[in-house]
């Protein structure tokens, strides 16, 4: 463990602390204001003045989400295109950020602006020729439908961020590695992966994210029921003139339970990433 | 590299099979090429998917803006080489101004998420325990489906049941029309985003901070370098790349709001909130005006490349595009 | 209207051209066919259960055994379900084959070729069956793109115990309601008087025009080339919302009110007065809506201005059934609008779900009336469309919401209001600006 007596730093720390205390309750009072709102009868959620804690608890709302909107369905299939568009993106934007990072290829800095531009471009204007050309293949109403150009869009982002972190490591671990005889996936795997995680970490997040609040290209591309993602389920809830507070907050709560799961289980992983980062030289 | 001794014969293929290893420079060219293929092969995969679904709706999305679009039921039809929808923008009155606030909305937002996210990753890199709470507890605004959390915060804006109305009234300042009011909604808006977006910068800067090595700081503290010094002096400076990084894709976000106001605001009061993408939305869908919407879109990327090419340009060391 | 049909037949072609003009084909498709496959695109109507779409589509094929309607569950959203439909149509799809869609929408959609025109498939008769107005409503270039399906009329509410306790008859007059609504709110029995849409949204447009109309006026010529709501009677209706504000009968955070806020502040006993869609009497009379005035509530027509026509005029608002230009299964789409808009369908809509019937007859009929005192009076109300006879109606709508929206929040004066929105209306019609 680290043994430190840094009065300097404590000092600063502590007045950052305080700081951050603050940030803390301002990221998590709206948090619990939207879990207690998830928790109270329906018609309580349009109480004026509002109830700052659900009374009587009631589970309605939920009820109504699973149930009346089929929202599980909707989570199965976020779930699904979500994973396999981070996997691809992690795969595949490892090979490329190593590449565009490490190995002398000419036109490199072309090639990573060119992508900056395409992550740029305004999805609006993109999504009705891609839905004709999503139509012509054949693929719409699919997973493919979303997997695909997810993994193309975020793809761009990944490979920044990890070419980034990849640049990071010291040139001497891969050409050990090299005079050792490996070949350069190995490299990547045993040397490469292990250093990086953080940035493994960042890039799957992002793009795990992305892809569960992405909106605009579900709506076009999967209009069938069975496809349909759980930004365009919530778009169905409610009337032409009733916004569903309580079931949407319900909906959330239940949507966020992956995501902490993920952060949860990699946490793991990060801090194994920080205690060897810390030994290396 | 280094210029090569004698080896009269040009280019071709190495040959390693005779008894004479070939001069040190030609080997090097040699494994540097290896390398190169290497590299694009490695890339190839991305490259070709990306190339093969953004090429072509990128591309016509700027031939719309530059033709004549009249949208009927069996898809577009591009006639002319026109640059109307080009003129129609920029003299358009809303154009200018969701210019004005794209930017200004960018510059203020991702300003002080910079801040504030640096701050909680430096706070996050220093907790032993916890720290796995912490960054799920960051993580959930951040996850959030955009739409939801416009919702939640209609929900806390709201005149009648919100809960600032209600803690305003009990202060006894009123009743604040926040988003009805041109000031207050973008203000709102901005709330919203930072509250959303700030655990993204953290994450990103976290993982800058733990590849930072652990000697750099022993070393300064035998130096006798104290808090802040050793901040400024190591820290910040070997965190700038990252730091240049988060700003580089929190800026190429904020250009292209669309979900936040599009359920919180739907760009109003009047226009006061509509960004470009939104505005391009509208021209598009709503007025059924392809070539123009077409030209707010395609604009609104360019500004945002050249903004980009710009930014790298000043940061090129820190961005990290060594050779 | 023209019934020389210039129809080609879209649903047969495969080619990407566009549906121009030409030949004219046979109405074969005018309700005969008895099987098929159909795809029914509509957002949800109501939020209770049954749901409408469902029991509908169920008595459908109970008639029509051999033909299958699938539902596809849109947006609520109404420009999210424009949205999505214009880049499923214009990418050619054939599905939805039929969609619900805004009662504004037939000049964009006809202009652009998003729905197909619908005279040529049905006799005139059909069409005189519906209420006056309504198919007029879904007309452009003489030609019906949408089938009237139900439909939607603003409504004055009141809370009949508060003017019981002030000894106050029903406002005739708009002047009357500004007059008692302001007296109820320094009086200390209610915290807001009158309360309607005043956001910056399309619901502004339509408590506008009820205001414009009810004071003689129109919004646009007949050509719908000019705008015509710097007038006289242009003046009078926005003079009188703004001084619904000044005066303090309408709380200033009406410019952010949208149907949901100005209905839950009238639920929760918040205001005395509101304008809203006959849905809001089922609303306020469901105590889990929330609703706290459950048995305290009366509805009448609109009051108008002294000196002008009794009642005001009332907006028109509602849906309508399309058919997807690209839809395989005509035949059978004509069979089913044809259906729903029955008075079979019609009254389920009207007695089983309380939506107004587009049907005259239905509309008139005494079970319908007897359903809720909304429908009761239904036939009382002096009705006036949007503006939305030309492809630029959202323009024209944004111009007339946005610097309306403007006036109320006190940015700008009732005639500089008037005078932007006017100018900006005609560059909208003559050009296409952005």
């Amino acid at each position: 463990m680290r043994n430190r007596s840094r009065h300097g730093w404590r000092r600063v720390v502590n007045g950052i602390n305080l700081a951050v205390l603050v940030v803390c309750l301002f990221i998590a009072l709206p948090l619990y204001w939207m879990v207690a709102s998830a928790f109270k009868t329906p018609a309580n959620v349009g109480a004026s003045p509002p109830q700052y804690f659900p009374h009587p608890l009631s589970v309605q709302n939920f009820t109504v989400a699973f149930s009346q909107n089929t929202f599980g369905h909707y989570i199965i299939n976020s779930v699904i295109v979500a994973v396999v568009a981070t996997a691809l993106v992690l795969v595949l934007g490892t090979l490329a950020g190593y590449a565009l990072g490490r190995l002398p290829m000419r036109g490199k800095f072309t090639v990573l602006v060119v992508l900056l531009m395409i992550s740029v471009f305004p999805a609006i204007a993109v999504v009705v020729p891609l839905y004709a050309l999503l139509r012509d293949i054949g693929w719409l109403n699919s997973y493919q439908a979303l997997i695909i150009p997810y993994t193309a869009f975020y793809l761009p982002f990944a490979i920044w961020i990890l070419r980034n972190y990849f640049l990071a490591i010291p040139r001497e671990m891969e050409e050990s590695a090299r005079i050792d005889g490996a070949s350069p996936l190995r490299t990547i795997w045993s040397v490469i992966l292990p250093q990086a995680w953080p940035g493994l970490f960042t890039a799957g997040i992002f793009t795990f994210t992305a892809c569960w609040t992405e909106f605009l290209m579900a709506l076009s591309f999967n209009v069938s029921n069975d496809y349909r993602t759980i930004p365009v389920g919530v778009a169905l809830f409610g009337s032409q003139f009733t916004v569903p507070y309580g079931t949407l907050f319900a909906a959330s709560v239940v949507a966020v339970v992956p995501i902490a799961i993920l952060v949860l289980i990699f946490r793991r992983s990060v801090v194994s990433g920080l205690t060897a980062g810390a030994v290396k030289g | 590299m280094s210029t090569p001794s004698v080896a009269p014969a040009p280019g071709g293929g190495v040959d390693v099979s005779g008894p004479a290893a070939p001069p040190p420079a030609r080997r090097y060219d040699v494994f540097r090429r290896q390398q190169a293929r290497l590299g694009w092969g490695l890339s190839a995969p991305a490259l070709i998917l990306i190339a093969a679904v953004t090429i072509f709706p990128i591309g016509y999305a700027i031939a719309m803006s530059v033709s004549n679009v009249s949208a009927t039921g069996s898809g577009f039809t591009l006639s002319g080489l026109t640059g109307s929808n080009y003129s129609i923008m920029f003299h358009a009155a809303q154009w200018r101004y969701a210019l004005f606030f794209t930017v200004f909305y960018t510059v203020v937002t991702v300003a002080v998420e910079v801040v504030i996210g640096t701050l909680v990753a430096l706070v996050l890199e220093r907790l032993t325990a916890g720290r796995g709470w912490m960054m799920a507890l960051l993580l959930i605004p951040w996850s959030m489906i955009t739409v939801i959390n416009a919702e939640l915060w209609a929900y806390i804006y709201n005149p009648t049941y919100g809960v600032i109305d209600d803690i305003f009234s009990r202060i006894g300042l009123g009743s604040p029309v926040i988003l009805g009011t041109r000031v207050p909604a973008i203000a709102a808006l901005m709330v919203a985003d930072i509250w959303k977006t700030t655990p993204f910068v953290a994450i990103i800067v976290l993982a800058g901070l733990v590849m930072i090595p652990r000697d750099y700081y022993e070393a300064a503290e035998v130096d006798g370098a104290s808090g802040w010094t050793a901040f400024w002096r190591i820290t910040f400076p070997l965190l700038r790349p990252t730091i240049a990084l988060a700003v580089l894709f929190r800026v190429l976000q904020a250009f292209g709001l669309f979900d936040l106001p599009f359920v919180l605001t739907s760009g109003g009061p009047g226009y006061s909130t509509q960004p470009l993408a939104i505005l391009a939305y509208n021209a598009m869908f709503r007025d059924l005006d392809f070539g123009p919407g077409a030209a707010v879109a395609t604009s609104t990327a360019l500004l945002v490349v050249v903004g980009c090419l710009i930014f790298l340009r000043v940061f090129r060391a820190q961005a990290g595009t060594e050779v | 209207m023209g019934v020389t049909a210039v129809l080609t037949a879209a649903a047969c072609s495969s080619s990407p051209s566009s549906s121009a003009s030409g030949t004219a084909s046979a109405p074969a498709a005018s309700g005969s066919a008895t099987s098929g496959n159909i795809t029914w695109w509509a957002s949800p109507i109501t939020t209770t259960s049954p749901d409408p779409r469902t029991v509908l589509i169920s008595a459908f094929e109970k008639v029509y055994p051999n033909i299958q309607v699938h539902l596809q569950s849109a947006p609520t959203d109404t420009d999210t379900n424009r949205a999505s439909l214009i880049t499923t149509i214009s990418g050619g799809a054939s599905s939805p084959d039929v969609y619900m869609g805004d009662v504004i929408w037939p000049a964009q959609f006809g202009h652009s070729g998003l729905a197909t025109p619908l005279s040529s498939y049905f006799p005139s008769s059909y069409w005189s069956s519906f209420a006056p107005g309504l198919v007029q409503g879904a007309t452009y270039k003489g030609q019906v793109y949408g089938a009237p399906f139900f439909e939607d009329q603003g409504f004055l509410y009141y809370r009949k115990d508060l003017l019981a306790k002030e000894h106050m008859a029903v406002p005739a007059t708009w002047q009357q309601l500004e007059t008692d609504a302001a007296t109820l709110v320094h009086k200390g029995l209610v915290k807001y008087g009158y309360v309607w849409q005043g956001g910056s949204y399309e619901g502004l447009t339509c408590n506008f025009m009820e205001y414009l109309g009810s004071a003689g006026g129109t919004a646009l010529n007949a050509n719908d080339t000019k705008a015509t709501l710097d007038s006289a009677a242009g003046t009078q209706a926005a003079n009188f919302m703004h001084s619904l504000i000044t005066s303090g009968a309408t709380p200033s955070a009406v410019t952010t009110f949208q149907e949901a806020q100005s209905m839950s502040a009238f639920a929760t006993g918040q205001a005395a007065f509101l304008r809203n869609w006959d849905y809001g009497w089922s609303y306020s009379q469901t105590a889990s809506s929330p609703s706290s005035v459950v048995g305290k509530v009366g509805v009448t027509p609109l009051p108008s201005f002294s000196g002008q026509p009794s009642p005001g005029t009332s907006n028109i608002g509602g849906w309508n059934l399309y058919i997807n230009p690209h839809s395989k299964n005509t035949a059978a789409d004509v069979t089913f609008i044809k259906w729903m808009t029955s008075p079979a369908a019609q009254t389920i809509l009207g007695t089983q779900f309380s939506e107004i019937p587009t049907v005259q007859s239905v509309r008139n009929s005494a079970a319908v009336k007897a359903q809720n005192p909304v429908l009761a009076i239904v036939g009382q109300t002096r009705l006036i469309p949007r503006p939305a006879q030309t492809p630029q109606y959202a323009k024209v709508s944004q111009a007339i919401y946005t610097n309306i929206n403007s006036m109320l929040s006190g940015s700008t004066s009732p005639s500089g209001a008037l005078s932007a929105a006017s100018s900006q209306i005609d560059s909208a019609l003559s050009s296409s600006g952005l």
